[in-house]
């Protein structure tokens, strides 16, 4: 078994709509199935990607851009690797399963995010985590404006602090072991996440316009 | 049958069904996960009494524990599910929330599970937070952090129970009772080594064993008289003019072979000392193999057959 591989041809120059692509959806469907598969108006799969693979509990997306909006939308289950940037609502209403993106996102990164695990390794754009209940999204690069908007539930782990906002409030500096369990479940994955080791963070809780239940943790040096 | 010029009677030790479960306890250094699990396994030498019998299988390495720190690990009995779901929830309240560092994780796996921080998590007054994360095996597995004053309690949401044997037991007797109690304290120390098993009385020894019944009708146990050495000559006594002194070394395990491993091991090493040290006869305590359906052979076991055990139909 090999990762389902979706190769973006690089051919098109519109926003692509990647709903459908989720390890949920494509399970036990042929190459030529997915192939067919509708994605933004009048495009397919086989319009845009190469695919090639047979696991579809695991997808690799390889030479992508930020046209690509929603991927992961909505995935319970499995695991997807953006090898390149990926646009708005990556990860949205994430329910499960495991998505990495090697490159940076945009707007609405883990949007309504319930569960899973989502890891950004570049940067997001603004509004990220906006109105996440549960889960946890992890960001290497920097972050924009209006992060963690209406976020409910759920951990940020940053490693660059974020603009400053008046419905997150400052819970101070921590050193927390809960950290160790979270780093060892990044050690089968391939993802830079993988050398994360310090426990010693400044905690955040908000958004207080809401539940205010959700935390910030920005790694510190 | 003699080891070491040690008499080894034709008995046996008769043990019980019972259900367990094993804990780690984590803490900041080895110091403070002995604090929490020295007060969990407390008052848990017989489940007659306290409902549970605990103690501390070993120490683990912070490599061997899910947050990466020292601790310890904690085997946990009782005679049903009920009382141990109860205990175990009343004894991590107690005991590992209140200890300074410490966390507690699931240490055995199996289908049965049973709360270990799934309803302490209320402590936290709604600032609790939940993270469901893969264990090494890749299984999600829930964990709960708890705002405490000296930062977060971490603990694991449930843990494993599984059916486990108690009661298992050997009976030194001796010329004299420092002599004996030698003798046990070097039996321990060999046991300690081994994995799946407790010896829960205080140092891992009791003199206190029991027969059923007694004169008073209220008391459904009383002091086993026949191997009490200051009433030999008054009771039908199981002691020969030169015993003076007999302790007994109770095991509860996971199955019966680890009972039957720790059995042996324990009596080679009591009888290591040797008639010259005063340790004279090795029995076991049973009730005539009416009650517990684990029969562990003294013979059987010290010939090498670990797992002969003898069903009751």
């Amino acid at each position: 078994m090999s990762a389902l591989t979706f190769t973006f041809k690089d051919a098109v120059n519109r926003i692509i709509d990647c709903k459908k692509l989720t390890p949920d959806y494509l399970q036990g469907k042929t190459i030529d199935t997915i192939l067919s598969i509708a994605l933004s108006s009048q495009l397919t799969v086989a319009d845009v990607f190469d695919v090639q693979g047979n696991d579809a509990a695991t997808l690799v997306f390889k030479n992508t851009t930020s046209q690509m909006h929603y991927i992961g939308y909505r995935m319970k289950t499995g695991s997807i690797m953006i090898e390149g940037d990926a646009g708005n609502f990556t990860g949205a209403e994430m329910q499960g399963g495991t998505l990495i993106c090697k490159g940076s996102t945009s707007e609405r990164t883990g949007d309504n995010m319930r569960r899973g695990l989502l890891l950004i390794e570049g940067n997001t754009g603004d509004y990220c985590a906006s109105n996440m209940r549960a889960g946890t999204l992890g960001i290497l690069g920097s972050t924009s404006a209006y992060l963690g908007y209406g976020m409910k539930r759920g951990t940020l782990l940053l490693s660059q602090n974020p603009i400053e906002q008046a419905t997150w409030l400052d819970c101070g500096l921590h050193t927390l072991p809960f950290l160790n369990l979270l780093y060892q479940s990044f050690q089968r994955l391939d993802t830079q996440f993988a050398q994360l080791n310090n426990q010693r963070v400044r905690r955040w809780m908000g958004d207080v316009s809401g539940l205010g239940k959700a935390e910030i943790l920005v790694l510190q040096a | 049958m003699k080891l070491n010029g040690v008499s080894i009677d034709d008995t046996f030790a008769e043990a019980f069904n019972m259900r367990g479960t094993r804990v780690f306890i984590t803490a900041q250094n080895l110091k403070w996960a002995y604090h929490a699990a020295n007060a969990m396994t407390g008052f848990s030498t017989s489940v007659i009494g306290c409902g549970v019998e605990a103690g501390i299988e070993r120490e683990l390495l912070a490599s061997e524990t899910p947050d990466g720190r020292p601790g310890v690990s904690i085997l946990m009995f009782a005679m049903g599910s009920s009382v141990l779901m109860k205990q175990l929830e009343t004894r991590m309240g107690q005991c590992v929330l209140t200890c300074p560092t410490a966390a507690a994780f699931s240490g055995i796996d199996s289908e049965d599970q049973i709360s270990l921080g799934k309803n302490l998590r209320y402590f936290g007054d709604g600032n609790q937070i939940s993270k469901l994360l893969p264990n090494a095996k890749g299984e999600n597995k829930r964990y709960w952090r708890i705002p405490v004053m000296d930062g977060e309690f971490l603990t694991q949401e449930t843990t494993g129970m599984v059916r486990a044997i108690g009661g298992g037991n050997f009976l030194v007797l001796g010329q004299s009772q420092p002599q004996v109690l030698a003798a046990c304290e070097a039996a321990i120390e060999a046991m300690k080594k081994l994995p799946n098993v407790i010896m829960p009385f205080p140092g891992g020894v009791v003199r206190s064993g029991s027969k059923v019944g007694s004169k008073y009708p209220k008391m459904f146990a009383s002091t086993n008289d026949a191997f009490c050495p200051t009433l030999k000559g008054a009771v039908k006594s199981e002691l020969s003019d030169d015993i003076e002194s007999v302790m007994e070394i109770v095991i509860d395990g996971l199955t019966f072979e680890d009972i039957a491993l720790s059995i042996k091991v324990g009596i080679e090493a009591a009888c290591a000392l040797g008639p010259h040290n005063g340790i004279k006869r090795i029995s076991a305590g049973n009730y005539g193999g009416k009650l517990g359906p684990h029969l562990f052979k003294l013979h059987d076991i010290l010939n090498g057959n670990l797992s002969s055990e003898v069903e009751k139909a």
